[in-house]
């Protein structure tokens, strides 16, 4: 095999070629942070449920994209998030009163909480070595299971889910403004693409990357992949947690399709389509096909799904990249043909 | 006792059915690489053709015919519009067959609608035997199931194109050096697969609601009873599917349905930990 030189250890060597992307991320993040002048009420609270599937999307980006773990069931962890912090500030778990049953606690709790239980699926996933297809079936059904206790539970609101959520609080200060929650979502997707960008380049990153480009190779030189992809796994499930909590926080309910089947495949399709192995543009691709889909699903109704559908086909066919991912990789970073 | 036979009885079809989708599915993956996600709806499409027939006013039978000709067509098309151009990409497979399961789902949606339809059962009369009545339609399933589960072990153990088949889930490029044209493997193989679960789609429809959801309700335990059994072996599709299905089948007797699945599920990934290659698989390190 006369294969180039693995493109994880050349983005390693040649870090100033990373500026293109970088600077591209700048020039979204300024266009989002000014965005509130235009004014216009309507996309403001839009653009701020978007966002958090955006955040969403990249924690998929770094699960799927960077750790090669195709998971089909990664609602489970947003809309475990959810439901954790949901629960938590109406007062209806047990033994979370006063200073644990505050906004910032419960935020913590149900991050932690996921954590915790994707890293148990995680230890029984990795050292099963479960990989490729059978992973992504696993985690399926994971998902259709979730759902199904979601909707048969029903303290947790059953079939209809938990309404009226009170609005999350810091220090007294209460995010009910429109502004205030666009603000308060958008710093939470700045702080986790930062975070993530940082995961990625970090010299775990690179590992990482080799894992998923050769897994026997990096394995020969001694590293754990096991416990390399059980971590990428939690970070991946934290901030899918994080995005979970912010879209109680944002959209006042919280439902079983939040934790199930359809969130989870979907998720995948604006990655796919976005583009897997840039997290910028998974984030972009959550946001483009969702603002497409609020105005095609009027249009075209049911056709609209089968539309997607397709589309999706022939993205995986002839874009295996993603639309927005080939524009915005670096020329260094492309992907050995032939291997996803 | 009454009762618990008729309850075996009950497990053992779901058993029967469960291990004819999985063994289309077994066959697909052991021999292309393919996990075919799709494989759900081609289940769901053989029962609508019931669901067709019916409102034309056939009547049953003539969809036991129709259900796997029509879906094994159906397969043939997708394996050579869409498959055909992935196998050098085994991952984007299972990406790419989402989007056909998705796609298919729709247009049933939009032909059909969204909610359960119901098919008249076609031998509406009881069998009674020692005191004990059963519908003679799950007989006629069960009956049904068993030739198709025995003649696909005959084509696979007894027939030449079984001995290809075979040897390509072995070694696929050895295979493919000794002359056997993988390519129209692959498409005959997936044809079949798709007739398999067109097929159990139809023998299924009387007895249960036919909605756009129910390929997945196959599609999941059928997979896991793979991953149970192991690949690479129709006996590991026979010890999965018996495990799973009937496994199932109790727990949702004794418990409920719900409870059923996160017990089958925890054991199957707790099994997978201990024993990767499956119960019967032999460890294929590729």
């Amino acid at each position: 095999m006369n294969k180039p030189i693995s493109p994880a250890i050349s983005a390693a060597r040649s870090p100033g070629l990373r500026i293109r992307p970088a600077r591209i991320a700048l020039g979204v993040m300024v266009i989002f942070l000014l965005f509130p002048l235009t004014k216009n009420d309507y996309w403001v609270v839009n653009l701020t449920q978007l966002m958090v599937y955006g955040i969403f999307a990249m924690s998929l980006s770094l699960v799927w994209g960077y750790g090669g773990i195709l998971c089909f069931g990664h609602a489970v962890y947003f809309g475990m998030g959810a439901y954790i912090y949901t629960l938590i500030v109406k007062g209806m778990l047990p033994g979370f009163t006063g200073i644990l049953g505050t906004g910032i606690m419960a935020l913590i709790t149900a991050i932690s909480g996921v954590a915790l239980f994707a890293a148990v699926i995680g230890y029984f996933l990795f050292y099963g070595r479960l990989s490729g297809p059978y992973l992504g079936i696993v985690t399926l059904a994971m998902a259709v299971i979730a759902e199904r206790i979601a909707v048969d539970w029903y303290y947790i609101g059953g079939y209809n889910g938990l309404f009226s959520i009170p609005p999350f609080s810091i220090g007294g200060y209460q995010f009910i403004d429109p502004l205030a929650l666009f603000y308060l979502v958008l710093s939470a997707a700045i702080a986790v693409y930062l975070l993530l960008t940082h995961v990625v380049k970090s010299p775990f990153g690179i590992i990482l990357r080799a894992i998923r480009d050769n897994e026997p190779r990096a394995e020969s030189f001694g590293y754990n992949s096991a416990r390399h992809k059980i971590i990428t796994f939690v970070i991946g499930a934290a901030v899918a947690a994080l995005s979970g909590v912010l879209f109680a926080v944002v959209t006042e309910f919280v439902s079983p399709t939040l934790i199930g089947f359809s969130l989870s495949t979907e998720v995948l399709i604006w990655v796919a389509l976005g583009g897997k192995e840039v997290i910028l543009a998974a984030f972009l691709g959550a946001l483009a096909v969702r603002a497409l889909e609020a105005w095609l699903s009027e249009l075209m109704a049911y056709y609209w799904l089968l539309f997607l559908g397709i589309f999706f086909v022939i993205a995986v066919i002839y874009f295996p990249r993603g639309i927005f991912g080939s524009w915005l990789a670096d020329r260094y970073e492309h992907r050995i043909k032939g291997r996803s | 006792m009454a009762d618990l036979i008729i309850q075996i009885l009950n497990g053992l079809n779901f058993v029967l059915v469960l291990i004819m989708v999985a063994m289309g599915l077994m066959i697909i993956f052991g021999l292309m690489n393919v996990i075919n996600m799709a494989h759900g709806e081609f289940f769901l499409l053989g029962a609508y053709t019931v669901v067709v027939t019916n409102q034309i006013g056939l009547g049953f039978w003539p969809a036991l015919v129709l259900a796997p000709l029509a879906v094994g067509l159906i397969g043939m098309f997708i394996e050579y519009v869409c498959i055909r151009h992935l196998y050098q990409r085994p991952l984007d497979t299972i990406l790419a067959t989402w989007g056909v399961s998705l796609a298919i789902k729709q247009l049933i949606i939009i032909f059909f609608g969204p909610a359960g339809l119901t098919v008249s059962p076609p031998l509406p009369w009881m069998i009674s035997v020692a005191g004990i009545n059963y519908p003679a339609y799950r007989l006629f399933i069960m009956t049904v199931a068993l030739i198709i589960i025995a003649f696909t072990f005959y084509i696979f153990l007894r027939t030449d194109f079984g001995l290809g088949a075979r040897a390509v889930i072995a070694n696929r490029d050895m295979a493919a050096t000794l002359g056997i044209d993988t390519r129209r493997m692959y498409r005959t193989t997936f044809t079949f697969g798709a007739a398999l679960a067109g097929l159990a789609g139809a023998v299924m429809a009387p007895i249960m609601s036919c909605d756009p959801q129910m390929g997945l309700g196959f599609f999941i335990p059928a997979f896991l009873s793979i991953l149970v059994g192991g690949t690479g072996t129709l006996y590991g599709v026979l010890a999965g599917g018996a495990i799973v299905g009937g496994g199932d089948s109790l727990f949702s007797y004794h418990y409920s349905p719900v409870i059923a699945q996160v017990v089958i599920f925890s054991l199957a990934i707790v099994l997978i930990r201990i024993r990767p290659q499956g119960l019967l698989g032999a460890r294929n390190n590729e």
